[in-house]
């Protein structure tokens, strides 16, 4: 079953709507949908207030929100399954917490966006905010599994604690990509200002842009050609296509395993 | 109000009453000898009754607590408390005041005692008391690094030191004695520790022996309710258990004098789990549980509570300000810590007990082999909440010590192998009754605290604080047994129903209590000298600034003790 949700007029205060999930209203009508409630600001509002709802066949559980806002915040929290599909830009916290399943925002996203997230997909393909794939503000475990995909550019402080999985920024990002990462790898295309993989424990960062500068508490080991990233011991690997300059870190810690794949063809002044 | 509790299962251990079917009766806040037939019928039939469960040691009030709040909004943003018409709350190791009170009051619980109460940051804790709901509270007030107590007891000076405690109890309205680690937190001010019993603090050239024994003199000389409440040197290193005991024994040979309740102990082990280890590192650690247990019920003038490891996520925080850096130091995990001037210091750092990691399940395991080996009328339940875990474990923790399969079950099933081979829990066969259960949370709590009179039984005149839980007295279901302790049938606060079907339904403000000896004139003049000077050479308050007003509680409960005759 697909759910269409329109969204009628413009909305200033922010609505959450992570009881929305295409799993759970799979055996509901359209009146039902309709009568949920979901908080908006401090008080609560009903789905049926601000959406047309429309249900359609489909073999999967799916949800689709059409003119999308950055007011709808939480979008596909905690889902396990099905798919989501947003037409327009979307608000903080899209897919945090999301197990499995598939997001697609064709639009922007705003801060937070696969926080925490532990599987699944989550593809946006506009810009996205800061904090991609980070944890809860205050936690030290961020995301755990899954992938993510940003087509535009990002903010700072992408995979802030990333433990597991993927994320991969097609477009250019802000600081401290990578900080206090503990796994997981982080895939950026475009340039990066400086700071990348600050404190990181262990994980991967490769950068196919510019990188202005290394921080000095990493070391250098060289240049290496179609590189396979291992993160575990039992792991198969990832491959890589491309020669990049690798460095080891963040030596502020014990023993890091951290490395770093900066493009030598993108970056002549490192190594 | 009248009410009659009809036909319930009644454990009483303060009055010998062992799941004896009978009536309570309970008039104005008080239980009596029989009720008017106007008296509202609870009928308890099936049910176990108990007294209010009673916590002698937890961290829920003041600047730590505050402090590990502010430090960890991770810890908020999952466990929410947000029923109707109470206030919400928020936090599962560190939960807000008003879901604190809330909580204990669901499991049953109506009184608990902050564990460490700095005196220079009671404003503080009284604060938060006041903001805690549905239980009393008391707060017991931290000596064991305090200048003024190292000075007078390194000169000998007993009697100036017991005046010097009963002002200090007096003004901050503290509630007892309580030792972390003695000297050891003064050495951190140092960037210090000392690691044993003899170990002498820098500056003052006092040892932790000298301090535990004066403080133990001073405590029987004043007569307090509560004997010296001590947590130890050498807090959760391996080997420490041989400085447990030696502690322990280097005050056996001071009487009790109790001037109020029915104590008979002398010296009360906090948390005596994390100072139960044996081996030489994390590589060879393994239980002391057995010795420790062995050594308690063989002396009369010990009671341990256990500090039991329930393997959550939780924050720990104590006045041991060396022991919270060494654990930021090895976990890497944030780190927050205070030197209190001239009394104590502290920190805070969260703390994942994993269930999948070796030395978090051989401490668990230590818990429990304390638990199943020590004499069930000198050991109490506790976790020094948040310290092993969460108040609100309380219920798991007695299913552990009532079946032998669901300690089995965890043992084999969810811990590590070291718990099963560096432990004796696995050959153990005991298993707690309700009887015991009341026991250790209820009756020995109330008797060590010096409030058996009327707290911690359901004898005639006692405060009416009553828990019903929904279990019959030979229950073995593990769900069953966690389930019923958590969330009580009803609780009774000072006579009035505020928890009925695990719900809170009324709103009640407890008291604080604390403990006000009066001493001689002369010594209190001589000591007034001594303060004045401190107060203006060492301090950055005024002596007036650190009074605590009357206003900072909902109701006090002052325990009066004369004592003039110490001169």
């Amino acid at each position: 079953m697909e759910i269409i949700l329109t969204l009628r007029e413009d909305i200033t205060v922010p609505v959450e709507l992570d009881a929305l999930l295409p799993e759970k209203m799979q055996d509901m009508d359209v009146e039902e949908i309709k009568n949920i409630e979901v908080p908006q600001g401090r008080t609560t509002v009903k789905v049926g207030e601000i959406f047309d709802v429309k249900v359609i066949e489909s073999d999967i559980p799916k949800m689709t929100i059409k003119n999308s806002s950055i007011k709808l915040k939480r979008v596909g929290e905690g889902m396990t399954t099905g798919e989501i599909v947003i037409e327009g830009d979307v608000g903080m916290h899209v897919g945090a917490e999301m197990k499995g399943g598939r997001i697609v925002v064709n639009g922007n996203a705003d801060n937070w966006a696969g926080q925490g997230m532990k599987g699944g997909e989550l593809i946006i393909k506009g810009n996205a905010g800061n904090y991609i794939g980070s944890a809860y503000r205050g936690g030290y475990k961020g995301m755990s599994g899954g992938l993510i995909v940003v087509e535009g550019n990002a903010g700072h402080e992408i995979g802030e604690h990333i433990v597991g999985g993927m994320i991969h920024i097609k477009g250019n990002v802000g600081y401290f990509v990578g900080i206090h990462a503990k796994g997981g790898i982080i895939r950026i295309d475009g340039d990066v200002p400086g700071r990348l993989g600050a404190e990181m424990i262990k994980g991967a960062i490769v950068v196919n842009g510019k990188v202005s500068e290394v921080l000095p508490s990493f070391k250098y080991e060289g240049i290496v050609e179609n590189p396979v990233i291992k993160i575990k011991k039992k792991d198969e690997g990832t491959k890589i296509e491309g020669v990049y300059h690798l460095f080891t870190g963040d030596y502020v810690n014990n023993k890091p395993k951290g490395q770093l794949y900066i493009s030598v063809a993108s970056n002549p002044h490192l190594g | 109000m009248e009410y009659i509790i009809k036909n319930g299962i009644v454990f009483d251990p303060l009055n010998k009453v062992d799941g004896e079917q009978m009536d309570i009766c309970i008039k104005d806040g008080v239980i009596v000898e029989s009720v008017s037939e106007d008296a509202k019928v609870i009928d308890a039939s099936g049910c176990v009754v108990m007294p209010g469960g009673i916590d002698s040691h937890t961290h829920i009030a003041g600047p730590k607590v505050n402090t590990g709040r502010l430090m960890r909004p991770e810890d908020s943003y999952k466990d929410l408390y947000l029923k109707r018409g109470l206030k919400p709350g928020t936090g599962f190791s560190i939960p807000t005041t008003y879901k604190t009170g809330y909580e204990y009051c669901e499991m049953g619980y109506t009184t608990a005692i902050e564990a460490a109460m700095p005196p220079l940051k009671a404003k503080h804790v009284h604060d938060e008391f006041v903001d805690t709901p549905q239980i009393d509270k008391g707060a017991l007030t931290l000596f064991g690094n305090n200048w003024m107590v190292m000075r007078y007891l390194k000169e000998k000076d007993y009697e100036l030191c017991a005046a010097y405690v009963a002002w200090v109890l007096k003004t901050v309205r503290g509630f007892a004695i309580k030792i972390v680690n003695p000297g050891g937190t003064e050495a951190w001010g140092w960037g210090r520790n000392v690691h044993g019993l003899d170990d002498p603090t820098p500056y003052f050239g006092i040892t932790g022996r000298e301090i535990v024994r004066g403080l133990g003199i001073v405590n029987e000389m004043l007569g307090l309710p509560h004997s010296i409440h001590v947590h130890p040197n050498d807090l959760g290193h391996p080997g420490n258990w041989k400085t447990t005991i030696e502690t322990m024994d280097c005050v056996k040979d001071i009487e009790p004098k109790p001037k109020y309740g029915e104590r008979e102990t002398t010296y009360y082990n906090a948390h005596v789990q994390f100072h139960s280890y044996g081996g030489t590192s994390w590589k060879d650690f393994v239980s002391k549980g057995v010795e420790i247990a062995e050594y308690v019920n063989k002396v009369d003038h010990v009671v341990v509570d256990v500090g039991q490891i329930t393997l959550d996520e939780t924050t720990t925080m104590t006045a041991d300000g060396p022991m919270e850096y060494d654990l930021h130091m090895s976990t890497g995990n944030k780190w927050a810590n205070c030197d209190v001037e001239l009394e104590t210091g502290s920190g805070v750092v969260p703390f994942y007990y994993s269930p999948k990691g070796p030395v978090y399940s051989v401490q668990w395991a230590i818990g429990l082999d304390i638990f199943l080996n020590t004499d069930p009328s000198k050991v109490l339940l506790a976790t020094d909440h948040p310290n092993g875990g969460p108040f609100t474990r309380f219920s798991r923790i007695i299913a552990w010590l009532m079946s032998k399969k669901y300690r089995d079950y965890w043992l084999n099933e969810k811990v590590h192998k070291w718990a099963r081979t560096r432990s004796s829990v696995g050959d153990n066969d005991k298993e707690y009754t309700m009887y015991e259960i009341a026991q250790i949370t209820r009756a020995n709590q109330a008797k060590v605290l010096g409030l058996s009179l009327e707290r911690g039984h359901l004898g005639v005149g006692a405060i009416a604080d009553i828990a019903i839980y929904d279990i019959g007295p030979e229950e073995k279901d593990p769900k069953v047994i966690e389930r019923a302790f958590r969330y009580a049938k009803y609780t009774f606060k000072n006579g009035e129903i505020v928890v009925k079907d695990g719900n809170i339904v009324k709103e009640v403000f407890g008291d604080t209590l604390y403990v006000d000896v009066k001493i001689d004139e002369t010594l209190e003049k001589e000591l007034m000298k001594d303060l004045e000077e401190v107060f203006k050479k060492d301090y950055t308050v005024q002596m007036e600034n650190y009074k605590v007003p009357e206003y900072l509680a909902n109701n006090w409960k002052v325990i009066q003790i004369d004592n003039s005759e110490i001169s």
